[in-house]
């Protein structure tokens, strides 16, 4: 290979390579002060395993140059050094890199006194989210995407109600696992607004891979605003064609796994549909949040994610077109 | 002129005294309900032919066959020569004639039922009551039905409850001036609670109140005082529940209703919340599993008190309650006495609600005292539940210590109280709300309390706050029982028994061996030949789900919410159905 | 030769490459032929669909549709009347005795239309589809004989002995 074409060749892998360092769900990019722990703790990481690669290397090298073995005393005496240094820097590295690490992520189960609790159930395959509150009726549930305040630590409490999940948002934390029957947290701060896409890392079954949630940080006042919304009930209907896709929502088998709160739909099973369209996405990440999308994953869940729990029913296209539109609407 | 004012108010005086000192009219007289004031709850019957000298002496006068195979919780009714016996669902209510030598059927009637119903609850029904000259029953599948005794015919018949979404009628109503009051059972269907109030003439509703959501629905108004303070918030209904829980919550008024005529106040538990499982509906969860007193015109709530806030076992608060004027702690107080299936004696003062004791009949732990200050128990955090988890050997285990069926006598000062001495493990999962389908989301496993017989009949002394004597039982006793005026207490088993025990000292002084188990109520009257009579309904039906009721498999452990394990000790059923006993002195 | 041994192992091998085949969800048309059951007047027994016949009775001897059913079973607050199986305000299910007959239509009938002394209808509530899972799930609990796809321990409180290993006809333990 022509040393300009190996020169450009390796610009591009770079290029590939450094994609991954910036974006919406990057440990490469934190966002706060516990993923940016976790990102010092890997270049601290990587550059002493990239400082002792080249050591090595260079004494490689040096053993493959040099051709004359020098006199046993002499090389006797080296290699005791050599060994007798690489095995104190061992044990330097590792206690070093120990205590480093043990510094980065202990603070990441701290408790705040004035913490944002919110809690996150792992379902197959969605995330059920619930905003305690000391009352109870200031207190609601929705699903896939979670809201919080710039700058106040938020502590999220894990659980999980089927196999083992694992809450990763790369850019904000590190990974945590949500195992039933024992309760995990996660606390973390942001500094700015953005919006930062996690999943579970933490195999799950079928669907593992399109197991998404979304984290949206915003400034205190457009994050009560957004949780005093959430309380409200469900948007009434304000087409006759949304009324009709309510009227379905009630009649037809819906019911028996969502709650759209406000109307007769009071089913526990599934993701809380009052404010659906509040949020991003469908689905766990799936798909946008929009009246064809919406159409598209009732009218048929299970080739768009095969196996999930959600069933087909059936329905005719009228009723469709009617469900979605009422379904888009809920704000 | 004047002389005609003066007729006109000495008129008006003497109706106004006339109708003053009339007997409240839901009292029957000695002859028709055995004495007991149906509005009082004691089940005391002033009667004292029988004795502990001559109980021994007790023979079977006549056994009457139900057919029926359901569970008999309800009592039998005396009006005049006549007793009244209401089968369970679906429902035949008999007339038999007394005068006859041995009582025979007079009429029959039996009403159109809806089947359904059968699937939204286990354990049987209340009994008829009279008023005036009429009868009045609930029937399981929602209606509330007034008759002539007479003829057999009916004066009307309404719907107060809608099976469709989980309600049903399974206990008896009570009459208070000229209104039929009743309450709905559901809570294990996510039904909301209610109590009602209708005409006695024509049926028609008066006035319903709930057990969940706004101050207007549940009827708390300017006149409400609640002697805990937290409770003196608006929308507590509401407010204790997550967003639109309230709306499926349960607080069924299923169990007793009691009248007190001098003070104008109606006296109801509520039921436990929906679903079992707790985490579901964080909050106190007003106002279930707590004791209401009720204006009974209006219906409007005087006062409230929780006993098992934010229910973590489903007990509720549907057991015994007894309005009792005795002395407490120096003078005469009007008090209510309540023991509930937390394993606690409740007495109160009537007047205002305030929990005067609250000590525990049988061995618990689930609950470490109460705080009298605060008006609570004091939970213990072992035996929380969280979804999810299995939360072991809590004690007393659901359905609760004890059932409707205690009774006390003036003339001991003693309580009795039918007891189930079980202690389980509870499993909490989530579940979902579809109306008309079971919404518990609990799973139960019982076994008798360690050391204990099952169940067992306690004679409590009130003043003293502990028990005097107790007579054991080997299996749960569901029944309720029958204090006299001449000194006996009787009450039925669970195999079988029926049993009369000297109040004093709980000596068994007899029993009679029935072909099936007994739940209901016993009562006592006085015959048209002059003579006292003791009868009981026998029947087991569903009501602890056992192997003799249903279709029961007990390999699994869960069966019948657990207490299919916890009577395998029951000898299977022989017999065919339900029958009547009656029982005099030869 | 030792290519010859490598070669027979490799082919044995591959012979357990075949996993069982789940049907995540029907075609359209074949859910709707799924509900036509033809029910006798009395509304025990009957034929099942076609398609069901067509199809090789794929809800009684597949692990995946039967772990469906016990999942919905769950779900659905069957357990609330029924227990585990063991019956309550409902009858038992894992006994063996069958009211409408043992036979996957009327167990799928009694699910779908429900039965006059207190089942309610789920045909509002389920997908046909969910329903035949449902119905193998319990016609297996019920079943005489052990089944090689019926689900395993649960990993959580127990009730009864698992779907495999608990036979109908077994004798319950202290009775006769």
């Amino acid at each position: 290979m022509k040393p300009g074409r190996a020169a450009r060749l390796c610009f591009l892998l770079l290029c590939l390579c450094c994609a991954g360092c910036t974006g919406w769900q990057s440990a490469m990019d934190p966002q706060g002060p516990a993923a940016r722990r976790l990102d010092q703790l890997f270049w601290l990481f990587t550059g002493t395993a990239a400082l002792i690669w080249l050591l090595v290397m260079l004494v490689l090298a040096l053993a493959l140059l040099r051709r004359r073995m020098p006199p046993e005393a002499v090389a006797e005496h080296r290699s005791t050094v050599a060994v007798g240094g690489a095995v104190a820097a061992t044990v330097l590295i590792i206690t070093g890199l120990t205590f480093a690490s043990y510094l980065a992520t202990r603070q990441d189960s701290a408790g705040h006194a004035d913490a944002l609790v919110i809690r996150v159930r792992g379902f197959q395959w969605w995330w059920e989210v619930t905003y305690p509150d000391a009352a109870p009726d200031h207190s609601f549930l929705t699903a896939n995407e979670i809201h919080i305040p710039v700058g106040r630590p938020v502590r999220i409490e894990l659980a999980a109600a089927d196999v083992i999940h694992s809450f990763w948002v790369p850019n904000l934390a590190g990974k945590q696992d949500m195992i039933p029957g024992r309760d995990n947290a996660l606390t973390f701060t942001v500094q700015q607004p953005g919006i930062y896409r996690g999943q579970c890392a933490e195999f799950c079954g079928l669907q593992h891979a399109h197991m998404a949630l979304l984290v949206v940080a915003e400034p205190p006042e457009a994050f009560e605003r957004w949780r005093a919304a959430q309380l409200a009930e469900a948007q009434a209907p304000r087409t006759p064609e949304a009324a009709e896709g309510q009227r379905l929502l009630e009649i037809k088998a819906c019911g028996a796994c969502h709650t759209v709160r406000g109307t007769a739909a009071a089913g526990t099973l599934g993701p809380d549909l009052t404010h659906l369209a509040s949020r991003q996405y469908l689905a766990a990440g799936m798909l946008p949040v929009t009246r064809g999308a919406l159409a598209a994953w009732i009218a048929d869940p299970q080739t768009i994610k095969p196996g999930n729990n959600m069933p087909m029913v059936s329905l005719s296209a009228d009723e469709l077109q009617a469900l979605s539109a009422y379904l888009v609407d809920l704000k | 002129m004047a002389v005609m004012r003066i007729l006109a108010a000495l008129i008006t005086a003497a109706s106004v005294l006339w109708s003053v000192s009339q007997p409240a009219r839901s009292e029957v007289t000695p002859a028709e309900q055995g004495g007991a004031r149906p509005g009082d709850g004691n089940h005391f019957s002033p009667l004292d032919q029988l004795t502990p000298a001559n109980a021994s002496h007790l023979k079977l006068y006549a056994a009457f066959p139900t057919g029926s195979r359901g569970a008999h919780s309800g009592a039998p009714l005396v009006m005049g020569n006549m007793l009244v016996v209401l089968t369970p669902f679906p429902h035949v209510l008999y007339a038999l004639d007394l005068r006859k030598a041995k009582p025979e059927v007079a009429w029959r009637y039996e009403p159109a039922s809806r089947g359904m119903a059968a699937g939204l609850t286990c354990c049987g029904t209340g009994g008829p009551v009279s008023y005036g000259n009429h009868l009045y029953f609930n029937t399981v599948d929602g209606r509330t039905i007034a008759l002539d005794p007479a003829s057999g015919a009916v004066l009307w018949d309404v719907q107060a409850a809608d099976p469709a979404l989980g309600e049903t009628l399974t206990g008896a109503p009570v009459i208070a001036r000229g209104q039929v009051v009743l309450g709905n059972a559901g809570d294990d269907f996510g039904a909301r609670g209610w109590i009602t109030a209708r005409s006695a003439t024509t049926g028609a509703a008066l006035w319903k109140h709930y057990s969940t959501g706004p101050d207007a629905e549940v009827g708390i108004g300017p006149g409400f005082a609640p002697p805990y303070p937290t409770d003196r918030a608006v929308d507590r209904g509401i407010t204790t529940w997550p967003p639109s829980a309230w709306q499926h919550g349960g607080g069924g008024v299923s169990g007793p209703i009691l009248w007190d005529a001098s003070a104008g106040l109606l006296f109801h538990g509520t039921g436990h919340p929906a679903p079992w499982n707790p985490d579901q509906r964080n909050g106190d969860n007003r106002w279930t599993s707590g004791l209401f007193a009720r204006d009974v015109t209006t219906g409007e709530a005087r006062w409230f008190v929780p006993v098992n806030p934010h229910d973590l076992y489903a007990l509720g608060s549907t057991s015994a309650l007894l309005l009792v004027e005795r002395d407490w702690r120096g003078g005469p107080a009007p008090l209510l006495i309540h023991p509930d299936g937390n394993g606690h004696v409740y007495v109160l003062d009537r007047r205002t609600g305030k929990v005067l004791s609250a000590e525990p009949f049988i061995p618990v732990n689930a609950t470490k005292g109460f705080d009298l200050a605060a008006g609570a128990l004091v939970r213990d955090p072992a035996k929380a539940i969280r979804s999810g988890a299995t939360t072991r050997g809590i004690c007393p285990a659901r359905p609760g210590a004890t059932g409707a069926g205690a009774a006390y006598s003036p003339r001991t000062g003693l309580l009795y109280i039918p007891v189930r001495r079980a202690c389980m493990d509870m499993e909490a999962r989530d579940t979902t709300f579809m109306p008309g389908t079971a919404f518990t989301g609990g799973n139960l496993r019982l076994s008798p309390a360690p050391g204990l017989s099952a169940g067992a009949l306690v004679g409590w002394d009130i003043a003293a706050g502990h028990a005097v004597w107790e007579q054991a039982e080997p299996l749960p006793v569901e029944g309720g029982a029958l204090a006299t005026a001449g000194g006996l207490v009787f009450y039925g088993t669970t195999d079988g028994f029926f049993k009369a025990l000297d109040a004093g000292n709980g000596v068994e002084l007899w029993h009679f061996r029935g072909s099936s188990g007994i739940v209901g109520q016993p009562i006592s009257y006085l015959g048209p030949d002059g003579r006292q009579y003791v009868a009981v309904l026998a029947g087991l039906g569903g009501v602890p789900g056992s192997a003799s009721g249903r279709e029961i498999d007990m390999r699994d452990a869960t069966a019948a919410n657990g207490q299919a394990q916890a009577l395998r000790a029951l000898p299977p059923r022989a017999d065919g159905g339900g029958m009547l006993y009656i029982f005099a002195l030869p | 030769m030792t290519a010859l041994r490598c070669a027979a192992l490799v082919v044995l091998a591959l012979a357990g490459c075949k996993q069982e085949e789940r049907a995540m969800r029907l075609d359209p048309p074949i859910a709707e032929a799924m509900d036509a059951v033809a029910l006798m007047p009395d509304g025990i027994g009957g034929r099942p669909p076609e398609v069901h016949v067509a199809m090789g009775n794929p809800y009684r001897g597949n692990a995946y549709q039967i772990s469906q059913g016990k999942r919905l079973y769950e779900w659905f607050n069957c357990r609330g009347c029924h227990a585990d199986g063991g019956g309550g305000s409902g009858p038992a299910l894992m006994d063996g005795w069958w009211r409408y007959g043992p036979d996957l239509v009327s167990i799928y009938v009694s699910i779908r239309d429900g039965r006059p002394n207190g089942m309610p209808p789920f045909r509002d509530r389920l997908t046909p589809e969910q329903i035949w899972q449902l119905t193998g799930y319990i016609q297996m609990m019920g079943a005489y004989s052990a089944s090689a796809a019926a689900p395993g321990r649960n990993d959580r409180m127990f009730s009864r002995p698992s779907e495999n290993r608990a036979p109908a006809a077994a004798p319950a333990p202290g009775q006769p």
